[in-house]
């Protein structure tokens, strides 16, 4: 099924008129590229077997050296948006703009070149007598809609309740970091965050509000300047008691 | 009708030109298309739409994503459809949406628009960049309808920009339009391309200002505009 959706591409790609022999090059390269890992087992990039509920758990790796390997295509992909919204690529000011335009996006979905017990938390827990609630708050967030490629940003205000094991506290806005460097949907950030606390630290609660707002619904469609998107995610104490919730959601306001 | 509204225009920007010499020499050129624009009509948009999938759905591969995901399904029409809407200035010319609400009005004190949110598209990086504009001018007989002055702003916000060039397309294109004493654009803005990734300042702010006629010569009638526009 994968294949026959790329000959659609492919002859798709052909009609236009305005597609140079390059982007043509480009296309058939990747074309074979993706023909070969079809026939293999799939690479650590498309992990289409594993079913949608665990797809938020994987830690999908992608590499500096993919990154650079997928530049090239990633480029002429931005040239053939340029020009099929009628812009001219070769004027100065979008000259470079395909290779800027994927080297950023490349930077805005880095969360997924990172692993997070490895890389992220560095063995920065430590062992703490401390059982009252720690609260990170106002922490910047920015990630990409998944649904239409278009910034999401805002705030996360994370609070646990340790349970002899503290976190060093910049790697509560590092796991934010991870996880909004993605393609994302705030429901599922949201609740990666939280859960992502809890697999480290295994505390007695955590609490996780982002308080966001969708360029997607700011720039476009309804075109809502104001609005903003608020979820929340309540782990262990925070959801048994509502006590526990009361205070860390106060004390986030303040 | 279209040839008497041609002839006017390049009256005014002779006249534009030999008044102020030193000012935009390209002036002509961002009336309503830059040369390297290529007018896209509303209906070619449908058969662009395509290709502009096929670039999102390699996009993603290349990503790292897996384009098989609920998710991310249909994003590549949602991103393409997207990204048209945020560049539909490119359809639109000043005459169009003018729709003749110019009134003889003999009134020759400052006009104001300020706070309009405007939405644009780095062209370096195709990260938005979005913030406010204030808009002043001084009538010579002619008034516009307010909410068109907002709607000369989407025409030159919804393309791929950069703020100076911004600022200029909506000066001028309200000076040929309207033939006032002067105008005066203010941008302040905030750059996605500068806040997400790069130096990642998340409070810093753009601000570029265009001023013609009367408020470039006369001082006083600027810092009236700056004064009016920036109070809350």
């Amino acid at each position: 099924m994968e294949h026959s959706k790329q000959t659609q591409f492919s002859s798709s790609d052909k009609k236009d008129a305005g597609a140079s022999s390059v982007v043509n090059g480009h296309c058939d390269g990747m074309l074979k590229r993706a023909a070969g890992g079809s026939s293999q087992p799939p690479a650590a990039e498309s992990g289409s077997q594993r079913p949608v509920m665990e797809s938020w758990r994987e830690d999908r790796t992608r590499s500096v050296e993919d990154n650079e390997m997928s530049l090239p295509s990633l480029a002429a992909a931005y040239t053939t948006i340029l020009r099929g919204l009628g812009e001219d690529p070769q004027r100065q000011g979008l000259l470079k703009t395909p290779w800027r335009a994927a080297t950023a996006m490349q930077f805005f979905t880095k969360g997924y070149q990172e692993k997070i017990i490895a890389d992220v938390l560095n063995d920065a827990i430590f062992d703490e007598d401390h059982d009252e609630m720690v609260i990170v708050k106002d922490i910047d967030m920015f990630s990409m809609c998944e649904h239409h490629l278009v910034p999401i940003f805002g705030r996360v205000h994370i609070g646990y309740l340790p349970n002899k094991r503290v976190l060093g506290l910049s790697k509560l806005a590092r796991i934010v970091e991870i996880y909004s460097r993605r393609l994302q949907v705030q429901e599922r950030l949201t609740k990666q965050i939280a859960v992502a606390i809890t697999e480290a630290l295994q505390p007695t609660g955590v609490g996780v509000v982002i308080e966001a707002t969708h360029m997607c619904m700011v720039m476009r469609g309804v075109q809502k300047m104001n609005s903003k998107t608020v979820t929340s995610t309540m782990l262990g104490v925070f959801r048994e008691d509502p006590k526990t919730r009361d205070e860390f959601l106060t004390l986030i306001r303040s | 009708m279209n040839g008497h509204c041609n002839v006017k225009v390049n009256d005014t920007v002779e006249e534009f030109h030999c008044n102020n010499s030193d000012l935009l020499i390209d002036s002509r050129k961002s009336v309503v298309h830059h040369k390297h624009e290529t007018s896209r009509k509303k209906d070619e948009d449908q058969s662009r739409l395509p290709a502009l999938e096929a670039a999102y759905t390699s996009i993603l591969r290349e990503l790292g994503e897996d384009t098989d995901r609920q998710g991310l399904l249909r994003t590549p029409l949602r991103a393409a459809k997207a990204m048209q809407f945020l560049t539909k200035g490119y359809h639109e010319t000043i005459e169009d949406i003018l729709n003749n609400a110019i009134f003889d009005e003999d009134h020759d004190e400052m006009v104001i628009v300020k706070n309009i949110d405007v939405f644009s598209l780095c062209e370096h990086h195709l990260v938005p960049f979005f913030g406010k504009v204030h808009i002043g001018y001084i009538p010579n007989k002619k008034v516009v309808g307010l909410s068109k002055l907002a709607r000369i702003v989407e025409i030159f916000s919804r393309r791929l920009q950069v703020q100076e060039r911004l600022t200029k397309q909506i000066a001028v294109g309200i000076s040929e339009a309207l033939q006032p004493k002067g105008v005066a654009v203010v941008i302040e803005a905030s750059h996605m391309c500068m806040v997400m990734r790069g130096v990642q300042k998340i409070n810093s702010r753009t601000v570029t200002s265009t001023m013609l006629g009367v408020y470039l010569e006369d001082p006083k009638t600027r810092e009236e505009f700056l004064t009016l526009s920036r109070s809350a």
